[in-house]
């Protein structure tokens, strides 16, 4: 109970904090679309390349995709304003009260999975306007994946950031990651392209699982196996993180 | 008997890259219902590493401490419940107004909204938020910041108030009206530890002061007591005459019985005595039967510089080197 009311607590505050950031709002708003403007027309070639082996409209097969790295990207960041909090005393501020610790990491990744659907909603209507082929039940299973990666993204942001306390090293561990994890994942080019031990080596990134997940139910297909291994990788992975997130709340003295 | 804070035997120790720093070597603390309390000390000296071990912020390793009956380590959630704190930073919502800073932070303490609401009027009208709690903090001066970060740690009523260096980087007159805002939370019965490096500070606010120095308690006493018990009055005297008279004149006022520390300087004696102003009609008329004559004479109340100085060998004013292990070394 205390826990559901500190954590629409911190939801509502953050969700006024990043309204009121107008910069935030442009870029959040703009960085789907660019995707959609400057990459699919690059693929476009290649989508009905061997590789792929899939007609039909490239949109349909790279707009899950740029979904799957937008929950990567607005994970990831989490830590940025964390950073921000802890050297401004927030952090502080809210670890003295009696409120929830889950509530103090749950509110503002809540919130920001509500913007992040906003602004995947915005990439689904311009996509469909484009020729991207809109599957409701689909994109709202999706939608799931998305906030629990989202979400496990985001509480592994915040304990790493809660660990470096300042912005370069923390940079340097999200900038260290970012590479590994985005190709691993083939969002941007298939896997399937790569040898051999990169497929296996696709298995440890979390990130792989979302982006096969998300291409059978962007396509209305809910039963496929990906979804399912999907599910059954990043539900548990989401649980363990947000509780070694909280225990590092706990713990570490920001 | 009634004590709000109560400390015993607190340590702690912080290891990082091979060196281990003691920040806190066995403090004891006794906090009286109602005073002002202040905890003074130099950068690293190991105040705010005890403060964030008082409000539950670092695990203590060692020895146990209380706050408004409450166990801080058994009982982290209650203290929390009965303690404010204010951090150096403040640390608002810049983003948000000074109003909203206060609700939201009032219902994070479990109030019910329109409780909270009440309570925000009210520190409006205390704190004299009143001509800019609906706009932005973004927009504050630093003294409405640092009145809205007091608000912020008062909103629940809290037995004990903690504040960190409340008035650093405040101007004169911000300083004497935040000091006249804490005085009127004592007379409402909140009971306020604060951590200052100006000694001015802890003199005109403070009912009792404790000094930390390398993470131990090397004073305590309320200023008045500190002051006298440590040294008397600080006594200049320059005498007219050459360097033989000036030695003469030394020993002469050593011999007095209240004279606890004298030393000369070119023409100048610095003597420090129990009650100056009673002794010094004797020493005058001892230098004038030795016909040793005088050009000034200055009697000063000591400080609680003055304190500082003979309990740690160091001026806390010029003193002040920056190396503060509590802040790189933190939870390392």
């Amino acid at each position: 109970m205390r826990t559901m009311k500190d954590t629409s607590l911190f939801f509502v505050r953050h969700s006024l904090q990043m309204m009121r950031n107008p910069v935030w709002m442009a870029v959040g708003l703009s960085t789907p679309l660019l995707y959609l403007a400057l990459f699919t027309p690059l693929l476009k070639q290649l989508a009905n390349g061997p590789s792929f082996g899939f007609g039909g409209n490239v949109l349909d097969l790279f707009l899950p995709g740029i979904l799957a790295l937008l929950a990567f990207g607005s994970g990831i960041s989490a830590g940025f304003s964390t950073i921000f909090e802890m050297q401004q005393g927030i952090t502080e501020r809210f670890r003295v009260t009696p409120a929830s610790r889950l509530a103090i990491l749950l509110g503002p990744i809540l919130s920001g999975i509500a913007w992040m659907f906003l602004f995947d909603a915005v990439l689904v209507i311009v996509g469909a306007l484009f020729g991207f082929h809109v599957h409701i039940l689909g994109l709202l299973v999706l939608a799931v994946l998305l906030a629990a990666f989202m979400a496990t993204m985001a509480a592994f942001s915040t304990a790493v950031a809660l660990l470096t306390k300042e912005i370069s090293a923390f940079a340097a561990v999200v900038n260290g990651i970012n590479l590994p994890v985005l190709l691993l994942a083939g969002v941007l080019l298939p896997i399937s392209l790569g040898p051999g031990w990169m497929k296996v080596l696709a298995h440890f990134d979390p990130l792989y699982y979302l982006v096969v997940a998300s291409r059978p139910l962007a396509a209305g297909t809910i039963s496929g196996s990906n979804v399912w291994i999907g599910f059954a990788v990043l539900l548990p992975l989401c649980a363990i993180t947000l509780g070694w997130a909280t225990t590092v709340l706990r713990r570490v003295v920001a | 008997m009634d004590d709000v804070i109560e400390a015993e035997g607190l340590r702690k120790t912080f290891r990082s890259k091979g060196r281990t720093v003691e920040a806190v070597r066995g403090v004891d603390l006794r906090v009286r219902r109602g005073e002002i309390f202040g905890f003074l000390g130099p950068n690293g000296a190991g105040k705010t590493t005890t403060l964030r071990m008082l409000t539950t912020l670092m695990p203590i390793d060692e020895g146990r401490a209380s706050v408004a009956g409450c166990d801080v380590a058994s009982q982290a959630a209650l203290v929390r419940a009965k303690t404010g704190y204010v951090s150096q930073l403040g640390g608002s919502d810049e983003l948000a107004t000074g109003r909203e800073n206060m609700i939201l932070q009032g219902r994070l303490y479990g109030g019910e909204k329109a409780a909270v609401q009440r309570r925000v009027e009210q520190l409006i009208d205390l704190l004299d938020l009143r001509p800019f709690a609906d706009r932005r903090v973004k927009t504050y001066s630093g003294g409405q910041r640092r009145r809205l970060d007091v608000a912020l740690g008062i909103v629940h009523q809290p037995e004990a108030l903690f504040l960190d260096e409340p008035t650093t980087g405040l101007d004169p007159q911000n300083r004497a009206g935040l000091w006249d805002q804490v005085k009127a939370l004592r007379e409402r019965g909140t009971t306020v530890f604060l951590t200052t490096h100006y000694l001015e500070e802890a003199d005109a606010l403070c009912d009792r002061v404790t000094i930390i120095d390398h993470g131990e308690i090397v004073a305590e006493g309320t200023p008045a007591q500190l002051k006298s018990e440590v040294l008397g009055d600080a006594v200049t005297l320059r005498i007219d005459g050459e360097e033989d008279e000036v030695q003469r004149a030394l020993s002469l006022c050593a011999s007095v019985s209240t004279t606890e520390q004298a030393s000369a300087e070119g023409d100048l004696l610095r003597l420090y005595v129990k009650d100056g102003a009673a002794a010094l009609p004797h020493m005058l008329r001892l230098l004038d039967e030795q016909r040793i004559s005088l050009s000034s004479i200055g009697v000063a109340q000591p400080t609680l510089d003055d304190v500082f100085l003979a309990k740690t060998g160091r001026s806390l004013r010029d003193g002040d080197p920056r190396e503060s292990p509590e802040e790189e070394l933190i939870g390392a």
